[in-house]
């Protein structure tokens, strides 16, 4: 009681205090989420405005007579005439582990039904990226679980990895197995008491989808066990687009809380073309001067300013990450439109999904010859490196050989051995969504593919040999995938060990 | 009414104009007035629309407008209104009114500017931090 009673103490001298300035503007006009406000003299840039009953504004156009705002939340509540103040403060959303297994908004509030988020810090959605001092290069593997991507384009913590494709092509897909992949893994190593393991956090950004499709992946995430590892930040295509436009950022604070505190995330922004999108109608409705396809001139800066907040810092700072896989939709495969070559050019490569392949079968639909990763290298494990060091280039040839062989022509045994090797190798590497492989079985696959293992086995028959071979390893074998997984590389006893494993498992499959 | 950047910029130009010692002068604006009108400039509604938007504004600016619950007392007032052109700037309209609703003490407001030290505002302050 005695707190109570100096809390009310406290708030009454509070007030007793003397006379503050404030800051005072009217609306003179609103429209779709946007008003045009009078006064607001000492109003700054980015700065929260007051517009009473709990509806809060963002001034975004400084003009000589007015400022321009955009309204978070409800804005059919705001009325010509109507009193706006300044607060000084600049949006903030809660950040802290307390936000994991959450679905919020924009602002960071639950939309789960599951009561208020426990947080006490709060991060400005919009931050100055990590500068050069404070940074480290790429070092460590992000395992997304999918083969194709771990062993061709392997990403690292801190890298930002374009995921690029037509729609319904499986690059949400990408991302939420990402998350699947990484949230196993942190369970695995939270139940084998592992210190060393730096657990992954997901944050999974959805801007501008149908709320069934985001229904869907939290639902999928549930499923998988993830959720206690992820927070969803939703702003749908039924939010205004100031929130649409602020999601990412806000995605981005709460990621950045947990590198800044020494830990590792990662964000998918499901996607970029639509905020791309929410952002030009903002800027549309605020009369900024637009330009190519519409866009305002600081489109670019939208995108970089974003992505450059993703970054790997330096022991002296905590040794934390942020990794960004970044969604950007095309329009028949056309990656050369506006938006994305800009957001090509800011990250650190791209992961290029195309219809085609898709509709043939081979799903994730990589394309090999267009995906790059361009740090992520630096990051991969031994033991990938020794097993697909050579595989871009074998399915590069393949590709081309394959090609040729159209044509009906006689081909030599040596070509026909690449092209035979080649159909084993993308039969290899389908795999099925949600279904992210462990790296050490990786490593083991793709070594059988590498030594020829699969050569005598029909091209229609190599899924069903690898699940075979995956399964007797990890249930007959487990001793050599767990040293693999601890070591890391394959040395020449591990080789030996792995021959003879696959050479037995070979004499028993028919 | 469509006003276009060179109506806005020759609105801009006559305000200048307006302007002696940097402070806006009422004959001069009503010199302008008379004289864009009787000359007709190409899109001259929306130069004067404009013209007097700027004029509003800055009116706006240099107007104080003291509000109190009771009337207040002579030497509170003048009081009221050195303290405020010390810290504004000679060229003050300052205007005293009475509100009842403010319950007891002053709402000083100047421009965009505001000092709300009524009872009404602490009340709704002591409402808000609970």
């Amino acid at each position: 009681m005695s707190n109570l009673l100096q809390e009310i103490e406290a708030q009454i001298a509070g007030v007793k205090t003397s006379v503050a300035k404030q800051n005072v503007g009217a609306v003179r006009e609103i429209g779709d989420g946007v008003a045009k406000i009078e006064g607001l003299t000492d109003a700054m840039l980015n700065e929260m405005l007051d517009f009473g009953n709990g509806v809060t504004g963002l001034a975004l156009n400084l003009e000589e007579t007015e400022v321009g705002a955009i309204i978070l939340g409800d804005y059919t509540s705001v009325k010509e005439g109507q009193e706006v103040r300044t607060t000084g403060k600049l949006l903030q959303v809660p950040v802290g582990k307390g936000l994991l297994g959450r679905v919020v908004n924009t602002l960071g509030q639950p939309v789960d039904g599951k009561g208020p988020i426990k947080n006490e810090t709060s991060y400005p959605v919009e931050k100055i990226a990590p500068g050069i001092i404070r940074r480290k290069s790429v070092s460590q593997p992000v395992q997304t679980g999918i083969m194709a991507i771990d062993a061709m384009i392997p990403i690292g913590r801190g890298q930002r990895e374009l995921i690029i494709g037509d729609r319904s092509t499986g690059k949400t897909t990408i991302g939420i197995d990402t998350i699947i992949s990484n949230a196993r893994l942190n369970k695995a190593a939270e139940a084998a008491g592992d210190k060393e393991y730096r657990p992954l956090y997901s944050i999974y950004v959805g801007v501008g989808q149908k709320q069934s499709n985001i229904a869907r992946v939290i639902n999928v995430l549930e499923e998988a066990g993830a959720m206690p590892y992820t927070i969803v930040v939703v702003a749908s295509a039924s939010d205004s687009a100031t929130n649409q436009y602020l999601a990412p950022f806000a995605g981005c604070a709460m990621g950045e809380w947990f590198m800044d505190n020494g830990m590792d995330a990662l964000i998918i922004f499901d996607d970029l073309s639509k905020h791309a999108v929410a952002y030009r109608q903002v800027s549309l409705v605020l009369k900024r001067p637009s330009g190519r396809e519409a866009y305002p001139g600081d489109v670019f800066y939208l995108h970089s300013r974003l992505l450059e907040r993703s970054a790997r810092l330096n022991e002296k700072y905590g040794n934390g990450s942020l990794t960004a896989l970044p969604i950007i939709e095309t329009q028949l495969g056309d990656v050369s439109a506006y938006i994305p070559t800009n957001v090509i050019s800011i990250t650190d490569g791209q992961i290029y999904l195309e219809t085609d392949l898709f509709y043939q079968g081979v799903r994730p639909a990589i394309s090999v010859g267009l995906s790059v990763s361009r740090v992520g290298s630096a990051a991969q494990i031994k033991a990938m490196k020794q097993v697909a060091g050579r595989i871009k280039l074998d399915l590069a040839q393949f590709r081309e050989l394959a090609a040729f062989a159209q044509f009906g022509s006689d081909l030599d045994a040596a070509t026909q051995a690449k092209i035979e090797r080649g159909k084993r190798i993308v039969e290899v590497f389908k795999q099925p969504q949600y279904n992210p492989i462990s790296v050490e079985a990786q490593a083991a696959i793709l070594w059988t593919a590498q030594n020829g293992y699969f050569d005598d086995v029909a091209v229609e028959k190599i899924k069903d040999c690898q699940n075979k071979l995956t399964e007797y390893l990890t249930t007959r074998k487990s001793a050599l995938m767990a040293k693999l997984a601890k070591e890391k590389a394959l040395s020449d006893a591990l080789t030996a060990e792995l021959k003879a494993a696959v050479t037995e498992f070979k004499q028993t499959y028919k | 009414m469509k006003i276009t950047k060179q109506a806005r910029r020759d609105a801009k130009q006559l305000f200048r104009s307006c302007l002696l010692n940097g402070l806006l002068d009422e004959n001069r604006v009503r010199q302008v007035v008379q004289q864009v009108i009787a000359q007709k400039p190409r899109g001259y509604l929306a130069i004067l629309s404009h013209f007097q938007r700027l004029v509003k504004l800055d009116v706006a600016r240099r107007t104080a407008r003291i509000e109190s619950a009771v009337q207040l007392p002579e030497n509170l007032r003048t009081g009221a209104q050195t303290n405020l052109a010390r810290r504004y700037g000679p060229g003050l309209n300052v205007s005293f009114m009475q509100n009842p609703d403010l319950i007891g003490g002053l709402r000083v407001q100047v421009g965009s500017d505001v000092y709300d030290g009524s009872v009404r505002a602490r009340l709704a302050a002591l409402a808000e931090g609970f």
